[in-house]
């Protein structure tokens, strides 16, 4: 009951006009975003951040408009799955293997639909999910102490690279790299500048957009430089955009189930919305595919995959609000935001803004419903604009990355900064290493060194107060187990390809 | 060969970090101090980049050297543009990135020069007229900043 009200509180803030329009443009670019193939949603909201930044948006605004962009680019991400056999974003990848052969055979109407409306059967079960869970978790998080927090960062470091089957040693190095660059600047406890190298612009530190903008937007160009730029394949001819309702009825146990699995996926640290359309997608095959229909354009092969991209999506905004401590790159990138804002998530944020968190959690709830109302009817006008060709996307994408981050702190030195960041980004993704656990270092380093220093002065100087409750020692436990599952995965993917090239 | 090197310089940066780290003190204040928490960060950094150069994973292809050359040519349009936007101002800079930028791209060079003029003075017009951002119309070069 007490949730129903805090969160007819949150439609109030969320039904003011600059609100609603900020929730409707969101979607829309959201869906764009997601639907421009190259244009991944971490990109595509870390160019948007420094804009709602520099226009000086409040909190619970930002955060309205940020997440109709994120939740209208898991919704945008099959348009070219389906009419183009591209994935927009990464968590598209499963429904180009069902999507794309029911365009071909005809069907395209009804898999844009089908993927519409389970984009929004998912959506909408994470967000009740969200609604009922993220309190209780912030609420049980409440009796965390210093220590407590250190280890729980220590989970999410270890853990944000995912069963990946990548050298967990990447992972690491990844994080730590973030952790150091979040060491730089006047340290705030004792007032002494730490690796500044006595240059006056970094001592209030490095500004986490500058670097994310750098490293995800910028580092993509030249990896789209490094392959010839071809002419993409023509979108299949669509006759009319009206689905068989029929179809789509037929699919609902899939679209329930591939909420389900995306969800749970969701929630799970470092897996996200890409491994919850795997998931949900893996699931369903299993489940229905009788007559191997699966792969040549079963509508419940479209569901299952849209419904779990997007219902994990949601789902990865529980263990962010609630404890501070994003499990993907998107939430990643927006908990960036909120720190930047002066907004800090974890479950202090329940009892002392709870305006922003139900604002944010009603926005959601209003976005599902604009994105399917912008979805299903104004499809034609997304494929119309998903022909903008790379050369004359990505320079634009440039210039707006440039505007944000100037107008963060009008000083070049920041645009250089955010240059040189995408060299090291390119690199750094060349060698293998995943750039998330950088930015989640850099995000939560300042934290995490208050919190031991913190910890240190309540046991006066003394380390076994480290591992001296039961939440901190619980949290090692699983850092290890899943470190070794991690290695274990590693060590199994090895054997597995020597013994294919012998 | 590539992972081992980047291996190297990471294990350098972690090396210099860890170096200039440990005398970071202050006179009061709490008892851990400013330089335990940059050891806990670089130690580690110098063993795992340090078990990549003997032990690395994963191989690297580089780009051919045509589209390394791009990849240069587009770097230092970025660079250029963070040197030169207050000089010239917001639309002149802009619009020579995205011209320039967009023929690196592999657009054609006619209409990469269209879209840049268009863009530049569309962004402009946005940002600064609509949304209020304060963005330079003409650079420090011609007396306007």
């Amino acid at each position: 009951m007490e949730t129903l009200s805090l969160l007819a509180g949150g439609f109030a803030v969320a039904f003011t006009p600059l609100n609603l329009t900020l929730l409707f443009a969101g979607c829309f670019f959201g869906t764009l975003i997601g639907a421009l193939p190259g244009l991944g949603p971490v990109n595509g909201i870390a160019v948007l951040i420094p804009l709602t930044f520099a226009f000086g948006f409040d909190p619970a605004s930002s955060l309205i408009l940020l997440s109709a962009v994120y939740f209208g680019t898991m919704f945008g991400g099959r348009i070219s799955s389906i009419l183009l056999n591209i994935p927009g974003d990464e968590p598209a990848i499963m429904t180009t293997l069902d999507g794309y052969p029911m365009a071909r055979a005809g069907r395209a109407a009804d898999a844009l639909a089908i993927s519409g409306v389970a984009s929004f059967v998912g959506a909408t079960i994470a967000v009740i999910g969200l609604s009922l869970f993220a309190p209780l978790l912030a609420r049980a998080a409440i009796h965390f102490g210093p220590a407590d927090y250190f280890a729980l960062y220590i989970l999410a470091f270890a853990t944000i690279g995912g069963i990946s089957g990548i050298d967990p040693r990447k992972t690491l190095i990844s994080a730590l790299l973030g952790l150091m660059i979040a060491t730089i600047g006047i340290d705030p406890i004792s007032g002494i500048p730490r690796f500044t190298g006595n240059n006056y612009h970094v001592y209030d530190g490095i500004e986490p957009i500058v670097a994310l903008v750098g490293l995800f937007a910028i580092s993509e160009i030249l990896f789209l430089l490094e392959k010839t730029v071809k002419e993409r394949t023509k979108a299949i001819h669509v006759e009319s955009w009206l689905p068989s309702w029929k179809a789509i009825w037929m699919t609902r146990w899939a679209m329930l189930r591939g909420s389900f699995v995306g969800f749970v996926a969701g929630v799970l640290p470092g897996a996200g919305a890409s491994l919850g359309s795997v998931m949900s997608y893996t699931a369903e095959k299993q489940k229905s595919n009788r007559d191997g229909t699966f792969g040549k354009g079963d509508p419940r092969g479209v569901a299952a995959p849209e419904a779990g991209n997007n219902s994990a999506s949601g789902g990865a905004l529980i263990p962010m609000l609630s404890l501070g401590v994003p499990g993907s790159g998107t939430t990643a990138v927006m908990l960036a935001m909120l720190i930047s804002l002066n907004v800090q998530p974890g479950p202090l944020l329940f009892e002392r803004q709870p305006e922003l968190v139900w604002g944010l959690v009603a926005s959601l709830y209003m976005a599902n419903v604009a994105l399917l109302i912008l979805n299903l009817p104004m499809i034609g006008i997304f494929t119309r604009l998903m022909a903008v060709p790379t050369w004359a996307l990505m320079p634009i994408v440039a210039a707006v990355s440039f505007v944000g981050v100037f107008s963060i702190s009008n000083s070049t030195f920041d645009l250089e900064l955010m240059v040189a960041f995408g060299v090291a980004g390119y690199i750094l993704r060349k060698m293998d290493i995943n750039l998330v656990p950088l930015v989640l270092g850099l995000l939560l380093g300042g934290d995490m060194e208050r919190n031991l220093r913190r910890a240190m002065s309540i046991s006066d100087g003394d380390w076994s107060i480290l591992i001296a409750s039961p939440i901190s020692i619980t949290l090692y436990i699983l850092t290890a187990g899943f470190l070794a599952l991690s290695i274990y995965l590693m060590r199994r993917e090895n054997i597995r390809e020597k013994a294919l090239s012998e | 060969m590539s992972i081992r090197l980047g291996g190297v310089a990471i294990f350098v940066i972690a090396a210099l970090y860890t170096y200039y780290g440990k005398d970071y003190s202050a006179p009061f204040g709490d008892v851990l101090g400013p330089a335990v928490f940059p050891m806990i960060v670089g130690i580690p950094l110098m063993v795992l980049s340090g078990s990549l150069i003997v032990f690395p994973s994963g191989e690297v292809t580089w780009p051919a050297r045509n589209h390394l050359l791009r990849q240069l040519a587009a770097l230092a349009v970025l660079v250029g543009y963070a040197l030169f936007l207050v000089p010239l101002g917001f639309p002149i800079a802009t619009f020579a990135l995205i011209a320039l930028l967009g023929m690196v791209l592999g657009g054609a060079p006619v209409k990469a020069l269209i879209l840049g003029a268009s863009m530049s003075l569309g962004l402009w017009v946005l940002f600064d007229q609509i949304l209020g951002l304060p963005l330079a119309f003409l650079g420090s070069l011609f007396g306007d900043f």
